[in-house]
């Protein structure tokens, strides 16, 4: 399952020994440098331990094999075959919820070694659920699931453990060959007429080599080895890539438990993005049409008090000049909360997320071209959440880019609801920059959604927001 | 009525929202009270109060940097480090466990009201006046508060409504000759009502309004 709503990046992986700019010069230099890169390295280094982990499922087959055959060696002594059986089938079982747990470890060694390695992080599946009774453990054990699948990978890694090997041979053979030339002057110096057995020399493929007898051998060897050397890094990267794959998808938290996981993260957003909302209400109000009540209620209070006197002009001019402050306290406190209504929810989206876009769009600082097309209305909940992230989004465009036009774009494909806001402006505006679109990504994310970010330095700029039809 | 009757006070004002602070500047100026400094944060008002040495200091509760309590923990430092200056809280919501830190083993010189209060103009004045004189002055919310949640609930109910009301009062910090403003009766009848209070909740005689006001919370909140 894809994981949901993520802000997604155009990254690209670094190349192997490939730096920007096509030719066949450049080409030839990479394949050249590719060798030779810290990549190179560390993918060797996982091929080499490999091996002897690869291997390990060697170890499963002789602990499960092992004491029940001696169990069943036991099994005359008890002179029956029942009893036998009685004794073998627990073990075996016994072995059987072992294999789950072995490959349980095995399988966090595969991980920690591919995280630290190759940078390929993968979390860690649930913990096994704790049995209660023999019945309980039995089942924990057979029913674990992430357990059965880490099994599966130990069991896919020998065949892939096997080719592993065979790259890791590739270099070591491949800079054993390379080494001919410049030894063979040191130990073949033999006086003349004796005669030697010639040397074997690697080929790329297993088995015996080709001998190598003079100097002039030597430079066959040479050349092997540097082809060798030269299509190591590409067959490691491939080996290494299937091992990644398998990886992934073997020794993960698997489907079921990654959504679970998803869901945890979501809800927790949501929690906090209406916890922080209704802070920020509280602090508006606080802050805006409160103290502005607290101060008109204030200059009422000091104009009765002039009023209740004895009707000195001055003082009733003072309780004029006071009512008139309360009265655009007054207004001023109305203005605000209805900005502060508006902000919590738009009266227009009522009518629906085309009409609530077309009062953003008639708001907006510099030109909007709006489309909509939206054969079925939304949810409320995603109404709101499309209408908050096109204000944030224009805001931002209003803001940063220094665009001259905006695009606005709403529409249903394939079920879902896309709204894109496009600009012509500066481009390079980056989640991680702290203008709001993290906050976006995240409230996108409460829903399934998620937020696309095409931003390239110079622009245009286009955010595409994609949410499901009903939250 | 020209509002001149009240002693000249000095007064240091401490609140962040420029609105209300010049109304508040403006409301003890007309009434003839000298306002030596009117700031908008915490450490401000610390160093005006050292500067100035005001009769009464009047601070608001949420002031930045922090925008929760900044104005409470000035104002609990002005209480030790200033005896002599009253310090009278506003806010705009009032908080039982903010009146317990302010009040905590003495009320001398301390006030805590609502900032709604202030619209009673002549009454906010009194009870300005009240702290800057080594009084009381704490909002009728939180000795509602207080009244609501008190255990004693048997020995209030005993208490005639009359009654109760008084103990309110008492509770806000007023003198008996406040009370008896307030309830438009004499004084006379405020002293009996009181005495049969103190009957009433078994509560030893409490000399001085201070004492008064610590006997009455301490009741309410055991």
């Amino acid at each position: 399952m894809a994981r949901t709503g993520q802000v997604i990046r155009t990254t690209t992986p670094p190349q192997r020994g490939r730096r920007p700019g096509g030719g066949a010069t450049a080409a030839a230099r990479a394949a050249l440098r590719a060798p030779f890169t810290r990549r190179a390295r560390l993918e060797l280094l996982f091929c080499l331990a490999a091996i002897p982990l690869g291997f390990c499922l060697f170890l499963v087959p002789y602990l499960i094999a092992g004491p029940a055959l001696a169990l069943a060696l036991l099994a005359p002594r008890f002179d029956s075959t029942w009893v036998a059986a009685v004794a073998t089938v627990p073990a075996v079982v016994l072995l059987v919820v072992l294999a789950t747990r072995i490959a349980r470890r095995l399988g966090a060694v595969h991980r920690r070694l591919a995280a630290r390695l190759l940078g390929e992080r993968v979390a860690a599946p649930p913990p096994r659920r704790r049995g209660r009774g023999l019945a309980g453990w039995l089942g924990a054990g057979l029913g674990d699931g992430p357990g059965w699948r880490a099994a599966a990978y130990q069991l896919l890694k020998l065949p892939l453990a096997v080719a592993e090997a065979y790259a890791a041979f590739l270099w070591v053979a491949g800079v054993a060959n390379l080494s001919y030339p410049f030894w063979w002057g040191l130990f073949r110096n033999h006086p003349p007429g004796v005669t030697l057995d010639p040397v074997p020399a690697a080929l790329p493929f297993p088995g015996r080599g080709f001998p190598v007898a003079t100097f002039g051998g030597t430079f066959a060897a040479l050349a092997v080895g540097a082809a060798m050397v030269l299509a190591a890094p590409w067959v490691t990267g491939a080996v290494v890539s299937a091992d990644r794959r398998l990886l992934r998808r073997l020794l993960g938290p698997g489907a079921l438990a990654q959504r679970v996981r998803d869901l945890e993260q979501t809800r927790a957003l949501a929690v906090d993005d209406a916890a922080a909302k209704l802070r920020q209400v509280e602090r508006d109000l606080h802050d805006g049409a409160q103290i502005r009540l607290a101060t008109m209620a204030m200059q009422l209070g000091m104009a009765r008090e002039k009023l209740d006197g004895e009707g000195d002009p001055l003082e009733v001019r003072q309780a004029r000049e006071l009512v008139d402050e309360a009265h655009r306290a007054a207004k001023d406190a109305l203005a605000e909360l209805r900005d502060l209504v508006r902000g919590i929810h738009p009266p227009v989206l009522d009518n629906g997320l085309a009409d609530a876009l077309a009062t953003l769009a008639a708001g907006s600082g510099i030109p909007v071209e709006l489309t909509c097309d939206l054969p079925r209305r939304p949810t409320p909940a995603i109404e709101t959440i499309a209408y908050f992230c096109a204000a944030e989004l224009l805001a931002n465009a209003a803001k940063h880019s220094g665009a001259s036009r905006v695009t606005v774009r709403a529409a249903e494909r394939d079920g879902e609801l896309w709204l894109a806001v496009g600009d012509d402006g500066a481009g390079g505006a980056d989640p991680a920059g702290g203008s709001g679109l993290a906050g976006l990504a995240q409230r996108v994310r409460t829903v399934d959604g998620r937020l696309e970010i095409a931003s390239p330095p110079g622009g245009p700029t286009m955010v595409t927001a994609v949410l499901p039809l009903r939250a | 009525m020209t509002p001149v009757a009240d002693a000249p006070l000095r007064v240091v004002i401490a609140e962040d929202a420029a609105l209300f602070r010049e109304g508040l500047v403006r409301l003890l100026s007309e009434r003839g009270h000298r306002v030596c400094a009117a700031v908008a944060d915490g450490q401000a008002l610390l160093d005006a109060v050292a500067a100035h040495r005001p009769d009464v200091a009047v601070v608001d509760v949420r002031m930045p940097p922090t925008r929760t309590d900044e104005g409470l923990r000035a104002a609990l430092e002005l209480r030790r480090d200033h005896p002599g200056t009253g310090v009278l809280v506003l806010s705009q919501y009032v908080e039982t466990r903010y009146a317990a830190r302010l009040l905590e083993g003495n009320a001398a010189g301390v006030g805590y009201l609502l900032k709604d209060r202030v619209a009673d103009v002549a009454e906010f004045a009194e009870a300005l006046a009240r702290v800057a004189a080594g009084g009381t002055a704490l909002d009728p919310e939180v000795v509602g508060q207080l009244l609501g949640a008190s255990r004693n609930a048997d020995d209030l109910a005993a208490l005639t409504p009359r009654e109760r009301e008084v103990l309110a009062l008492m509770g806000e910090g007023r003198s008996n000759a406040g009370i008896a403003d307030a309830l438009v009766v004499t004084t006379g009848v405020v002293e009996k009502h009181v005495a049969s209070i103190f009957g009433k909740l078994r509560l030893p005689p409490a000399e001085g309004d201070n004492r008064r006001v610590l006997a009455v919370l301490r009741y309410l909140r055991s």
